[in-house]
């Protein structure tokens, strides 16, 4: 019999119970250092744990789990319980060797520091090193600011000079007696900043230095549920709301209500109401582009001229035009001091606001079908400059970038951050593609109707999650940008729907212009309209060519 | 009306006889002997552009039976053709994917128009001949 009673801590059962199992009172393992020295016996005694698994998948490994959760509650501030569930699991956090780390950089026993560190089982030489530096750079700094310049100088020495990775870094070191003592002869000692780190900070960068199998990385439980909550929304095909409000108590999965499927408002009679008609151009207008402050809109009759347009005022603030050829799009400069246009003699030309022409662009740059999109930093200039392929050309660095595709190209637009662009095919098909880096297909958008017009599509919702797009079946058709999947179809529209247009900054809310003559806003469809913020349609959100046949 | 879509092509252009949208390139012709059709002759091209196509349809011709569809011009819609989709006799295989446009619907490279030939009426419509 042990004699232990059963309410005994557990420790010291343990304890007993070894030497019971050992035997021999000169053991090793009773003269481990007395510091976490029971720990250490449970660790041992529950090795055949360290494979335990749990989870329904089994690919979590017990130790991992409970040393995760233990490193946690320390962050959270909760030691009492972080050490508790060390102690109750028998799961210790940090092994013995590291825990006498921790507490002699904290001590500053610079020297055992260095010596444990050989001795915590790092198998890469090159971090051992770096960290000795650190500590004994640590050692060096605590001692000038202590004013110990003379054993300062020696640590540089002797200690440190050799882990040094560049002769730099010696000199740097270096730098700093020569200016402490020349501070010291100037002024008293309290004028002398510290050098130093705090030792938490030391321990922090130490801790991020060495591997995680050695030392749990910081707040690694709350990354590996950030990690969860954006795969989950990432996976929410109709995410598309304002709030950030994810639950950690169930998955995540928005219902349809977030995308708008209401007819609001038909025609121009309502919330969203005409402000001005714009009548000048002669042909039919093909394409319209706002400034970046809304202040003034382009717009471009095919084959024609471009004109500018005071967007409060309603007048026509400028005419821009080529003797001969004829314009064929337009797009405003980001710093809204130039305006640049496709011309149909395949070129492209840029004026500045009194339509002087500032530069012209020659060779086959675009097609008299094309759009043209300009990137928010001016640089880069878009079109379709042939049947199946898209010219990105950067004016300042003179380079050109292609993207081709498998089918003619119809229409084509950029998303806002300027690292997408959705491409509009014959099939009918639209295609995303990735411009930032490399170019390269990222996904494909199937299932609207077209045969004779040109559709246009939009990205569009919250972080421009969806595309939406007009088709010839007079629906508007929403899918879900990085799934590829179909999310909805609006019906209402009695004619081809040509164009949409989702509101920039109002994620619930989606225009659309149709072959029925009218324009349609789409909203929601709660009946508690709590997220009643319409009062005014941000221009840019309006941005469409309704009218491609008539002249206004 | 919504924005027509057209592809605008260069060279040597047979286009719409009622509203001038471009169709197809007289490089592009595989054969301008072999076929007829109700209003006389008839080419094989291999590229047609700006149409839209009919419903698929299993025809009868002269050189055996083939799924055809008809072809319409994306400006004005008016019939102009008719596009091979499936040949279902060997030898008549190269025709799949080639589109016949009538002489009669097309104003050729130098504007000039053709008229039908009231001779040739007689074949059931659409039908082509090969001469051998």
């Amino acid at each position: 019999m042990g004699g232990v009673e059963d309410d005994e801590p557990a420790s010291k059962r343990m304890k007993l119970a070894c030497r019971e199992l050992k035997g021999n009172p000169n053991d090793s393992l009773l003269s481990e250092p007395s510091f976490g020295s029971s720990r250490d016996l449970m660790a041992r005694l529950l090795q055949s744990e360290e494979d335990e698994v749990i989870g329904s998948k089994g690919v979590i490994k017990k130790v991992e789990f409970v040393q995760i959760i233990a490193k946690a509650l320390y962050s959270l501030g909760y030691k009492k319980s972080g050490a508790h569930l060390e102690e109750e699991s028998g799961i210790p956090l940090h092994s013995s060797a590291v825990n006498m780390f921790m507490h002699q950089i904290l001590d500053g026993n610079w020297g055992e520091s260095v010596a444990t560190l050989h001795s915590i089982g790092l198998k890469d030489e090159s971090t051992v090193k770096s960290a000795s530096f650190l500590i004994l750079e640590q050692k060096f700094f605590e001692l000038l600011d202590g004013g110990k310049v003379m054993d300062a100088l020696k640590t540089l020495r002797t200690e440190i000079a050799h882990l040094c990775a560049s002769s730099n870094q010696l000199r740097e070191l270096s730098s700093n007696l020569v200016s402490f003592s020349h501070g010291a002869s100037v002024g008293s000692s309290n004028q002398v900043n510290l050098r130093a780190k705090s030792r938490p900070k030391l321990l922090q960068e130490l801790q991020e230095l060495l591997p995680p199998t050695i030392m749990v990385p910081e707040r690694r439980l709350e990354q590996l549920v950030e990690q969860a909550l954006t795969l989950q929304r990432d996976a929410c095909v109709f995410h598309n709301s304002l709030d950030r409000e994810i639950s950690l108590y169930t998955d995540h999965q928005c219902g349809r209500d977030q995308i708008p499927s209401r007819t609001l408002q038909v025609g121009t009679n309502g919330e969203v109401s005409l402000k001005h008609k714009l009548s000048g151009h002669h042909k039919p207008v093909s394409s319209v582009s706002w400034s970046s402050d809304d202040g003034k809109l382009l717009t471009c009759g095919v084959e024609e001229s471009v004109r500018c347009w005071d967007v409060s005022s309603g007048e026509c603030l400028h005419v821009y035009e080529k003797s001969g050829p004829g314009l064929v799009s337009c797009g405003w400069s980001p710093d809204g001091k130039s305006i640049f246009s496709g011309v149909n003699d395949r070129s492209i030309c840029m004026w500045d606001l009194d339509g002087k022409e500032v530069e012209n662009w020659k060779g086959q740059r675009t097609l008299r079908i094309s759009d043209l999109e300009i990137t928010r930093d001016g640089k880069q200039i878009m079109s379709i400059f042939k049947e199946t392929a898209i010219l990105l050309f950067d004016r300042e660095a003179k380079s050109e970038r292609v993207i081709e595709e498998d089918q003619t190209i119809t229409s084509f637009s950029l998303s806002r951050d300027n690292r997408y662009l959705l491409v509009n095919l014959v099939g009918p098909e639209i295609h995303l593609w990735n411009i930032d880096g490399d170019i390269n297909l990222v996904a494909k958008y199937k299932g609207h109707k077209r045969t004779r017009f040109v559709i246009k599509s939009c990205f569009g919702g919250s972080e421009q999650a969806f595309v939406a797009s007009g088709s010839e079946d007079s629906q508007v058709y929403i899918w879900h940008r990085g799934s590829e999947e179909l999310i909805g179809k609006l019906s209402g529209h009695s004619g081809s729907v040509n164009c949409v247009s989702w509101n920039p900054v109002n994620p619930h809310m989606l225009a659309s212009a149709s072959d029925d003559g009218t324009i349609r806003i789409w909203g929601l469809n709660s009946h508690l309209q709590q997220h009643k913020k319409l009062q005014q349609v941000h221009s840019n959100g309006g941005s469409m060519a309704a009218a491609y046949n008539g002249r206004t | 009306m919504g924005r027509l879509f057209v592809v605008n092509l260069e060279g040597k252009i047979y286009s719409c006889k009622h509203c001038r949208t471009h169709l197809a390139l007289c490089e592009d012709i595989v054969s301008k002997v072999s076929f007829h059709s109700r209003h006389g002759k008839a080419y094989l091209f291999s590229k047609v552009v700006n149409v839209t196509m009919g419903e698929k349809e299993e025809r009868m011709m002269m050189t055996g039976r083939h799924t055809v569809v008809d072809i319409f011009c994306v400006g004005c819609g008016s019939i102009v053709g008719w596009k091979y989709e499936t040949a279902h006799e060997k030898a008549q295989k190269y025709k799949e994917g080639k589109s016949v446009l009538e002489r009669f619907k097309v104003s050729g490279p130098d504007g000039s128009s053709y008229w039908a030939n009231h001779e040739v009426s007689q074949h059931v419509g659409g039908s082509d001949a090969d001469d051998v």
